[in-house]
């Protein structure tokens, strides 16, 4: 399998020099480490350089066939069509799976290849630590030959006549035709790239203490946290784009449905916490000497896991759609880095580790221990979402029996620690401000305010859950708990870094201290406003929905359709109603020379009659002075000479035995009409977008107002939506619609707080741009 | 011993112990007969259900469902445990398939055209088809289309 489907094409070429290349890269660079030599640098430059420039070449070549539309090459012809916009064939490059490892493998080559090239990077484990680091890229760029997304028409369908290129691609799935989804993926693997970095240099740390040598961690720290920080700046953005788009795309119930792709992305960043937090604290007083970076070796697993999650099929999602054959070079490498990435660390921590001497006396509540009960909450967070993955998959390998996980799984189950988490933190910060006794009384407040709060319930809504009495115990308590429980531990943690932040730069005269600390509490509060918003969003949302009928007929009557919503104080009015095709049959009418250089059965040509003639009692016409003629097949069409026309028909080409070969369209009167009267029902659109202009009343307040639209797809299964969302400080109102025949069913959704969500999102975003760019000018001094 | 080391022991020990229990806690959703959707109990294998409600003279309804959908949970919590809705389904023979590993039920998703959940058909003993219903619908509606159905076997 591994060599049969590698065809030879100037792309798959590519894909082996980088292959080749990195692999030579990274031998020669695991000689240079074992060998203590640096004789071999100006090889190991090239063969870097030349690995990235292939991946770069190959990705810059792929969607270079993408923009011309070159349906040679399968993948192209099954990602995009000629209908799409420049945007989104573009982005069509990475929809798939081989594009987007592509994707993956050029940035990772480029950051694996910079540290190269970098003269920042010295010593001897270095050399280790760039080895491992373009071994990763060997790894990625051997997949790709094995699996090219370069595979020409003709192998991949292996039916198909030779010689025969498709006159038009197969489409982009409808769910990616959106301009957060384009840049949703770059951004995920720019992150996932810049792990390769702290995931060698993790490792390399324990090779160099195992082999009793200087480790190059210290040295590449204060690099390291960058890469980390940024590759965590990212995933958070990529994490809210997909949200921004399943709220606004999917319609399917909002940003966040613990769906296992969202989970699975959920663990890294948990994990990116943990270790950021862990690393915080190793560069201060060198606690966490083997969490530290052995959670920064892991992050690069774990993202690997979480493609594992997306790609592999086994678990059910969502992003199902992006799912191919390609898991077993995935498992690969997940197996690969991931043991590595485990087994070292946890064997020296058992076999090598000594304890740093403690001082005896020191308290049980002591800032230390505090900080490190947030680090383990953050490492709980990350176990309770991975194991709502893995369990129903190893349960059922195990049993045959499936089970479900449902939200309350990973709600119920998170919530308690989130709430240790806030407490925890805003003891930590006010313990930094050095009032300890004062730090310990307010904390014992908010615990109680915390406790009192969960049983305190205005309406049912407020309860986390509605567990049945069949439901697990722990699910029974903490569902029977109130959400007011949040509000005092998220008050107290924005607090008390707030107060932290006050106490730290009053009297500090450094700027790029200030700043640092702004980076740093922004993030807090940020987070704070989060956990809030989003406890509270899906618990106090509203639905309620009505059908109505004679929607298609409504833009002919001058009276509006008007119905209440049951259950609700709602009034529906719908004054609009149009059916949009893309492409329309002037976009898809071919030119003559488009019919002359694509080989399809049926045309839809476009184009001016230029000379008419008769051959054999058939009438024909010439269209703008070209090879392609038209037919009257039946002589119910009429040939005028100077009128532009469009026309279907069959596709006959006649060999004439000359140079020029003559190709006509055999049409008819039902099938060709002039440019201002196109016969429009002999062409099928990809997409009809419904479009409804609604307003809906409260009473008899117009809360919302605008187009609502649904689009259907051509051979895709599943519709997109556009909604109308009325935002407003206290939530949002959510409009959608679905169309059914010539009825229409209406769903009016309210989102509480869902604004604060983005708004603590924006602000944690801010906060960790400013403390990575902060940091830097910090350190510099 | 220091309260840190302690306490990641301690950890630890609760992260296996919630694994374990979470483990076995979850609700079951499939066995190898039958599938719980909704807390009520769902032939898998169309040939079995057809050849029950052949026995007791009762329609079929077929549901369409996946693990991911989040309709279907919405189906599942209010739906199926309303009371009302109960009392109709009773009449009914119960067939649930799901659309990512459909099993038996691989040739009625193709002959249902069932493409995405949820997706219920109602379809007498001898296979023939009542009524279609895509998509997820409020329960007042569920509840018509259900005895709508009953009503034209009924006839």
């Amino acid at each position: 399998m591994f060599s049969l489907q590698t065809t030879p094409t100037p792309g798959t070429a590519l894909l082996v020099v980088a292959a080749f290349a990195s692999s030579l890269a990274a031998i020669l660079l695991l000689y240079s480490y074992l060998d203590r030599t640096d004789d071999l640098r100006r090889v190991i430059l090239g063969a870097a350089g030349v690995s990235a420039g292939a991946l770069v070449a190959a990705h810059s070549y792929l969607t270079y066939q993408f923009i011309v539309g070159d349906y040679t090459n399968a993948y192209v012809w099954r990602n995009t069509a000629d209908y799409l916009p420049l945007l989104y064939r573009f982005t069509g490059a990475y929809a798939s799976h081989e594009g987007s490892i592509l994707l993956w493998a050029t940035l990772a080559a480029v950051v694996a290849t910079w540290t190269v090239f970098s003269g920042y990077f010295e010593g001897r484990g270095s050399r280790l630590v760039q080895s491992l680091s373009l071994s990763v890229v060997a790894i990625f760029a051997t997949m790709l030959v094995a699996q090219s997304p370069f595979t020409p028409i003709e192998v991949a369908f292996p039916d198909t006549p030779s010689g025969f290129v498709p006159p038009d691609g197969d489409g982009l799935n409808p769910l990616l035709v959106n301009p957060w989804m384009a840049i949703h993926p770059p951004i995920t693997f720019s992150a996932y790239s810049l792990l390769i970095v702290p995931f060698a240099l993790g490792v390399t740390h324990f090779v160099s203490l195992f082999r009793g040598e200087e480790s190059v961690f210290e040295a590449w720290l204060p690099s390291m946290v960058k890469w980390l920080r940024v590759s965590w700046l990212l995933l958070t953005a990529a994490i809210v784009f997909g949200g921004i788009w399943a709220y606004s795309v999917l319609g399917w119930g909002g940003f966040w449905s613990w769906d296992p792709v969202e989970t699975a992305v959920l663990v890294p960043w948990l994990a990116l916490t943990a270790s950021l937090h862990a690393i915080n604290r190793y560069e201060k007083t060198g606690e966490y000497a083997v969490f530290a970076p052995a959670s920064a070796a892991l992050a690069f697993p774990i993202v690997v896991f979480a493609t594992t999650v997306v790609r592999s099929g086994v678990f059910r999602s969502v992003h199902s759609f992006a799912s191919g054959g390609i898991g077993t070079g995935i498992l690969f490498l997940l197996a690969v880095t991931g043991s590595v990435a485990l087994a070292l660390p946890l064997a020296y921590w058992l076999l090598a580790a000594d304890d740093l001497d403690r001082p005896a006396n020191e308290s049980w509540l002591s800032r230390r221990t505090v900080y490190h009960v947030t680090v383990l909450a953050f490492t709980v967070l990350a176990f309770i979402s991975m194991w709502g993955l893995a369990f129903p998959v190893i349960r059922n390998a195990a049993t045959g029996v499936e089970v479900s996980v449902s939200q309350d799984h990973y709600n119920l189950w998170s919530y308690p620690v989130v709430v240790l988490t806030l407490l925890a933190g805003g003891l930590y910060a006010l313990l930094d401000t050095g009032r300890r006794r004062l730090a310990l009384g307010v904390t014992g407040v908010v615990a109680i305010l915390t406790a009192v709060g969960a049983f305190v319930a205005p309406t049912p809504n407020w309860y986390l859950s509605d567990p049945s009495a069949l439901d697990p115990l722990v699910y029974r308590i903490v569902g029977n708990l109130s959400v007011l429980s949040i509000i005092p531990p998220a008050a107290f943690f924005a607090a008390g870094w707030i107060t932290r932040y006050v106490s730290r730069v009053r009297g500090v005269p450094s700027r790029s201290f200030k700043l640092r600390e702004t980076g740093i509490v922004l993030i807090h509060i940020g987070a704070a406003v989060l956990v809030v918003a989003v406890s509270f969003v899906y618990l106090f949302s509203t639905s309620a929905s009505v059908a109505l009928i004679g929607v298609d007929e409504v833009g002919n009557d001058p009276e509006p359709i008007v119905q209440d919503v049951p259950n609700s104080e709602y009034t529906v009015e719908i004054t609009d109603y149009e059916a949009v095709g893309s492409p329309t049959i002037e976009e898809a009418a071919r030119s003559p020379s488009g019919v002359l250089r694509v080989d399809e059965d049926v045309s839809i040509v476009r184009g001016e009659i230029t000379e008419t003639n008769e051959i054999e009692g058939t009438a024909v016409a010439r269209l703008d002075d070209s090879e392609v003629w038209l037919a009257n097949a039946d002589g119910t069409a009429s040939f005028d000479v100077g009128t532009e026309v469009i026309a279907r028909g069959t596709v006959f080409e006649v060999d004439s035995g000359t140079a020029a070969e003559a190709v006509y369209v055999y049409t008819d009167g039902p099938n060709m009409g002039p440019l201002s009267d196109p016969p429009r029902e002999v062409h099928t659109p990809r997409v009809t977008s419904h479009e409804l202009d609604v307003t809906v009343y409260e009473g008899d307040e117009t809360v919302a107002s605008g187009t609502i639209a649904e689009q259907e797809y051509l051979r895709a299964e599943m519709n997109t939506n556009d909604p109308v969302i009325e935002r407003s400080i206290t939530g949002d109102t959510y409009i959608v619609g679905s169309m059914n025949g010539p009825g229409a069913s209406i769903t009016i959704d309210t989102y509480p707080l869902a604004n604060h969500i983005w708004f603590g999102v924006v602000l944690m975003l801010l906060g960790m741009a400013t403390l990575t760019v902060a940091d830097g000018w910090f350190r510099k001094r | 011993m220091t309260p840190r080391k302690l306490l990641t022991i301690v950890v630890l020990v609760a992260v296996l112990g919630f694994g374990y229990y979470s483990m076995n806690a979850a609700p079951v959703l499939s066995n190898h007969e039958y599938t719980y959707q909704g807390g009520l109990e769902w032939h898998e294998d169309p040939d079995e259900a057809l050849s029950v409600a052949e026995q007791q003279n009762k329609p079929v309804l077929v549901y369409y469902w996946t693990t991911w959908c989040t309709y279907c949970q919405t189906y599942d919590d209010e739906h199926y445990q309303d009371e009302d809705v109960r009392e109709v389904l009773d009449e009914y023979v119960l067939l649930a398939i799901n659309l990512d590993d459909p099993g038996p039920g691989v040739n009625l998703a193709m002959d249902h055209g069932a493409n995405y959940p949820p997706q219920h058909v109602i379809m007498t003993h001898d296979r023939t088809e009542v009524s279609e219903l895509g998509g997820y619908v409020e329960r007042d509606r569920f509840l018509q289309e259900l005895r709508r159905g009953l009503d034209s076997v009924a006839t």
